[in-house]
């Protein structure tokens, strides 16, 4: 049986449709936004339009049901039924189309932007390149001088960090329901596994005000830690952090 | 990365449905191995608890309430006879799983299995040499459904003799009238019943039934199973109380997250001017979690409040803001009540509303701890008045949480607060509109307005940067759509229908003279 040229072309457009659907909000995980869903839609209907009336036979043979029924006297049940439909749907659309939206406007911000070369932190302009934390070499030099040195960091972190970060250093501290953005989460493979010591250090050490614009540091809870903590502390509790997470800072050597 | 959002939404029912599971009837209770849990808890619990189990760790002086002391071997949330001397084990393991939500205590299921738990508990139970299993259980009886009259009888009891009113409130907010402490001499704050996210255990009528038979062991909440007490009470009277407490949250003061807009309602009259006027209910409220001020210079780790809620009306040229807390104390300066029952000096409750100064153009705020140099923030404050002065208003101009002047009574700005059974209404109004430009924000319909909020309970020590607080949330004035989306409507359909009418009427005529 021959598919109606019309039929076609709606299965067509629905395919498509559906296509972008999934690819974005379940492939991608995204919801495609309305916005750019609408436009890529009204391309691809130009496009459908363009192929099925390529010349004058397809034509005709496209817009063949749409004049039966507007033509047709048989068909004339269809037609009322069709002529209601439609100027109730278009009023409809129009209606809710001219609702105001209420949803809060989005806020895009890169959760780890790039470093500068230099900080000032603690006073000192601070090469955040060449630096590396100076405890980590401890670990292979004295392994039980290394564990005080992980027990300190693990004061500093339960007396300052974990209402946000939470004790589990899982994101979920008691205020972490309280806050946008929201504490990062350390054992997830997405944060520390991911950093240098250094950079850690300048997160730390300048916190939220301390980040570039496309960061939002207007929004960023996360203190600014050299106002509270010595240097060795915040060395310290980078320590903590790799200990109690299992994972390892990245270094330049893996580059 | 995955969005933690959603997993928590898929996580959260997961954990109540086992919770429910486990909690109730007798989980299997299984042998630990203390000498296994003893690096568990270097690791992972000494931190808070102590090295000696003490409950002495480095965090100690800043969390509220402080980690359990276990070397006094007494445990808060047992389901053993309130004269029992030791709690069931199934009891500490169900803490240790679940967490203790509304302190610092988390929940350890997600990250230790079952064995390391059980290994952990027989290692905490040596601090106190904790040995065998309680004599005494609680007996449940059997359970009364809750039904509005099981509700009514419970409210009846709750308030007769002020039996729990006394500690907990006429409306179970908590609002003492006398100052607790626990054995340790710490100060305790009864809870506020209306609040299910602070239970320590949970609002479960069963939960609510084994608090008030075994009491709260360490602190002053007692055992209404207790034969000498005078406010005793059957098993069925208990299960009653269950129920109305377990009635008791409101829904509306519920934190929704998904909630960020405070959409302020246009009215044609007058605001109301009195914060308990019925005409607030125009507007439905947004409620937000505040935290403690641990930001900025001097932090503050113990603020009293936990939530807000806001409603907001407008009309040609003012808008209206009613904020809404529960705060345990009226704090008055003066008043020989409010002195007796509060923490250190007796300061001023107050609250506060920020705005930037300009309704930003892109994504760019102020820093939202009140601003900076750069950006800075408009702040709308009330403070509840001593015995002495009456309640205040003042507008603040503020570069900063240590930066900040006082503007004299500027541009028709006012504030008024009420309090009752726990709760402080305090609305504040401002002409849309001023004239200083420069440092008012100027509102306008339709737009997102960023707006923070910070609360101080002058009962708990709060003043300056000592307060509770939250980030950025939204304010819309919302305009009014009016009558133009349904006139839109009726002009397409009845285009559309015209059109297509007409092209159905010339085809039909075409076909006629085409037949003739
Ligand atoms: C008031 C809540 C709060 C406290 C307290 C806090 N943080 Fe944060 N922290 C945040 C928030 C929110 C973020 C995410 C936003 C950002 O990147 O600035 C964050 C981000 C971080 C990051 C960046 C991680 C990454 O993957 O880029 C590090 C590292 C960090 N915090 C460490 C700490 C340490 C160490 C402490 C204690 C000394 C601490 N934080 C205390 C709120 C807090
Ligand atoms: C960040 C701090 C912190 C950490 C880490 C912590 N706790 Fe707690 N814990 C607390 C606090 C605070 C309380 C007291 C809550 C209260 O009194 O309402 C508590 C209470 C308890 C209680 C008492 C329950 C009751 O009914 O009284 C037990 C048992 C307990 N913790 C076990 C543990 C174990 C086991 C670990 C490690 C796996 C651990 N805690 C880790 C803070 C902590
Ligand atoms: C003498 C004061 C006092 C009285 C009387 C009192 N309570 Fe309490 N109650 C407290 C305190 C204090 C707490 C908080 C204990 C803590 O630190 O966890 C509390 C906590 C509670 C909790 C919270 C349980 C949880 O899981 O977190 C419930 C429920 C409760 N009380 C119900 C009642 C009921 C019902 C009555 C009357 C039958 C009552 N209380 C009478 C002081 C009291």
């Amino acid at each position: 049986m021959k598919i109606p040229r019309l039929l076609q072309a709606v299965l067509v457009l629905a395919g498509v449709y559906f296509g972008f659907i999934i690819v974005f909000d379940v492939i991608l995980g995204a919801v495609i936004p309305a916005s750019l869903l609408a436009m890529y839609m009204f391309f691809t209907t130009a496009g459908v339009f363009m192929v099925f009336t390529y010349d004058e036979d397809q034509t005709r043979e496209l817009v063949a049901p749409i004049k039966a029924l507007v033509e047709d006297p048989s068909k004339r049940l269809w037609r009322n039924i069709v002529f209601a439909i439609v100027p109730l749907a278009a009023g409809g659309f129009t209606y809710v189309q001219m609702q105001p939206s209420f949803e809060a406007p989005l806020e895009l911000r890169t959760i780890h932007p790039a470093p500068p070369s230099t900080a000032k932190i603690y006073g000192k302009r601070v090469n955040l390149l060449k630096l590396e934390n100076p405890l980590r070499k401890i670990e292979k030099e004295d392994p039980e001088k290394f564990r005080e040195l992980v027990n300190q960091g693990a004061a500093v972190y339960i007396q300052n960090c974990q209402y946000c970060h939470g004790d589990k250093l899982d994101g979920n501290g008691l205020y972490a329901a309280g806050l946008n953005p929201t504490p990062l989460n350390f054992q997830d493979v997405g944060t520390i596994a991911q950093l240098q010591e250094s950079y850690l250090f300048w997160r730390i050490s300048t916190g939220g005000p301390g980040l570039p614009k496309e960061a939002a540091p207007w929004i960023s809870s996360m203190p600014v830690w050299q106002n509270f903590l010595k240097e060795d502390e915040i060395w310290k509790v980078i320590l903590y952090l790799y200990d109690y997470t299992g994972h390892r800072p990245r270094s330049w050597e893996h580059e | 990365m995955m969005d933690r959002g959603s997993i928590r939404t898929v996580l959260i029912p997961v954990f109540a449905a086992s919770f429910v599971v486990l909690s109730f009837g007798q989980a299997m209770a299984k042998d630990g191995d203390g000498d296994k849990g003893e690096a568990i808890y270097a690791k992972r619990c000494l931190q808070c608890h102590g090295e000696e189990g003490d409950g002495l760790g480095p965090a100690a002086e800043r969390l509220n309430p402080p980690p359990r002391d276990f070397t006094l071997g007494l445990y808060k949330f047992q389901s053993s006879a309130f004269d029992a001397d030791l709690p069931n084990d199934d009891d500490l393991f169900r803490m240790v799983r679940d967490g203790m939500p509304g302190t610092a205590m988390p929940g350890w299921g997600d990250m230790l299995s079952e064995q390391d738990m059980w290994d952990v508990i027989a290692y905490i139970k040596r601090f106190a040499e904790l040995e065998g299993t309680p004599e005494k259980q609680i007996d449940y009886g059997s359970q009364v459904q809750s039904s509005p009259e099981s509700v009514a009888a419970g409210k009846k009891l709750f308030l007769a003799d002020d039996r729990c009113s006394e500690c907990h409130g006429v409306e179970g907010r908590g609002d003492a009238i006398k100052k607790l402490k626990n054995d340790n001499g710490e100060r305790t704050w009864p809870r506020n019943l209306t609040k299910p996210w602070t239970y320590r255990a949970s609002n479960d009528p069963k939960d609510i039934f084994t608090r008030i038979s075994a009491g709260i062991p360490t602190t002053q909440m007692p055992s209404f199973a207790d034969p000498k007490s005078k406010k005793k009470l059957s098993i069925e009277e208990r299960w009653h109380v269950a129920n109305y407490v377990a009635s008791l949250p409101k829904t509306e003061k519920v934190v929704r997250p998904e909630n960020t807009v405070i959409k302020a309602v246009r009215v044609e009259n007058e605001l109301p001017t009195s914060p308990d006027d019925p005409a607030w209910d125009k507007a439905s409220p947004t409620t937000f979690f505040m935290l403690s001020q641990i930001v900025g210079k001097e932090r503050f780790f113990k603020a009293a409040n936990d939530t807000i809620s806001v409603r907001a009306l407008y009309n040609g040229d003012k808008i209206g803001i009613r904020l809404e807390w529960d705060d345990r104390t009226k704090s008055i300066p003066g008043d020989a009540k409010a002195e007796s029952i509060a923490e250190g000096e007796l300061l001023e409750d107050a609250v506060a509303v920020q705005f930037p100064v300009k309704i930003p153009t892109g994504m760019e705020k102020p820093y939202f701890l009140m601003g900076d140099a750069a950006k800075p923030v408009t702040l709308w404050r009330w403070s509840s008045g001593t015995t002495e002065e009456a309640e205040s208003a003042a507008i603040l101009d503020a570069e900063g949480i240590d930066q900040q002047e006082t503007r004299d009574a500027a541009a028709g700005f006012t504030a008024k607060g009420s309090y009752k059974a726990g709760t402080w209404r305090a609305i504040m109004t401002r002409p849309l509109r001023t004239e200083a430009a420069d440092k008012d924000l100027q509102f306008e319909e339709g737009r997102f307005i960023p707006v923070a909020f910070f609360a101080w309970d002058g009962s708990n020590g709060e003043v300056g940067t000592r307060h509770a607080m939250t980030t950025w949330y939204w304010l819309l004035l919302k305009p009014s759509t009016g009558a133009k989306p349904i006139i839109f409507a009726v002009i397409v359909a009845l285009l559309i229908g015209g059109v297509l009418v007409w092209w159905a009427r010339s085809a039909a005529a075409r076909s006629r003279s085409a037949a003739s």
